[in-house]
């Protein structure tokens, strides 16, 4: 799955440790999920689109 | 210098680990040492299977202490981290046992020592778990 997280990030100047603290997860799972290695859990997917004001599709599109 | 992004169930996980799993270690340690130093004076009847039990708790706690962590911990990645470490760990140890046990069995190599295991199986699963957070460091 393709995502807009680093963007979205670098948009707000956080860190992944900024993330991380604001998701209560650890910056690994941000770093993960940023590369396209992990999907979220849709309560993470849903955490991230209410952190960042958009729609889970606004933040992650399927490849196909 | 990197926060520390450790989670309430991890620091748990570390207690316990510290409370629980180190003490029953070295006994476990203590009681290796003894049979391998003092075997003529090997326990027998009630107080040999006090000692066989003692030295079966280690790996029943530590797999009780990361269940524990895997039912608390809410971040998914750290989660499925450990499940794929428990999984190397589980999977190697299998192996090597199953390989040695066969050698030994055929009396091509030495027999295993049976208590050994859960220190190839925590060593594995450390070294296993030091790897995949490396490649997602």
């Amino acid at each position: 799955m393709k995502n807009r997280l680093r963007v979205l990030r670098a948009e707000r100047e956080w860190s992944q440790a900024d993330l991380a603290e604001r998701l209560e997860v650890s910056r690994q799972s941000v770093n993960a999920i940023e590369t396209g290695k992990y999907d979220p859990s849709l309560p993470l997917a849903f955490k991230l689109a209410r952190l960042f004001g958009t729609t889970i599709e606004g933040i992650f599109t399927d490849k196909n | 210098m990197e926060r520390s992004t450790g989670s309430p169930a991890k620091y748990r996980m570390e207690g316990r680990i510290l409370l629980l799993i180190v003490p029953l270690f070295v006994l476990d340690g203590v009681l290796g040492y003894w049979g391998f130093h003092y075997h003529h004076l090997h326990p027998t009847g009630a107080l040999a299977y006090l000692c066989a039990f003692l030295n079966s708790m280690p790996m029943i706690a530590f797999i009780v202490v990361i269940g524990l962590y895997l039912a608390e911990e809410k971040d998914d990645f750290m989660r499925a981290l450990w499940v794929q470490s428990m999984l190397w760990g589980i999977g190697v140890t299998l192996t090597v046992t199953t390989f040695c046990g066969t050698l030994a069995k055929y009396g091509q190599g030495p027999l295993i020592d049976i208590p050994s295991i859960q220190f190839v199986f925590s060593l594995v699963m450390i070294f296993s778990m030091v790897v995949i957070k490396w490649r997602n460091r």
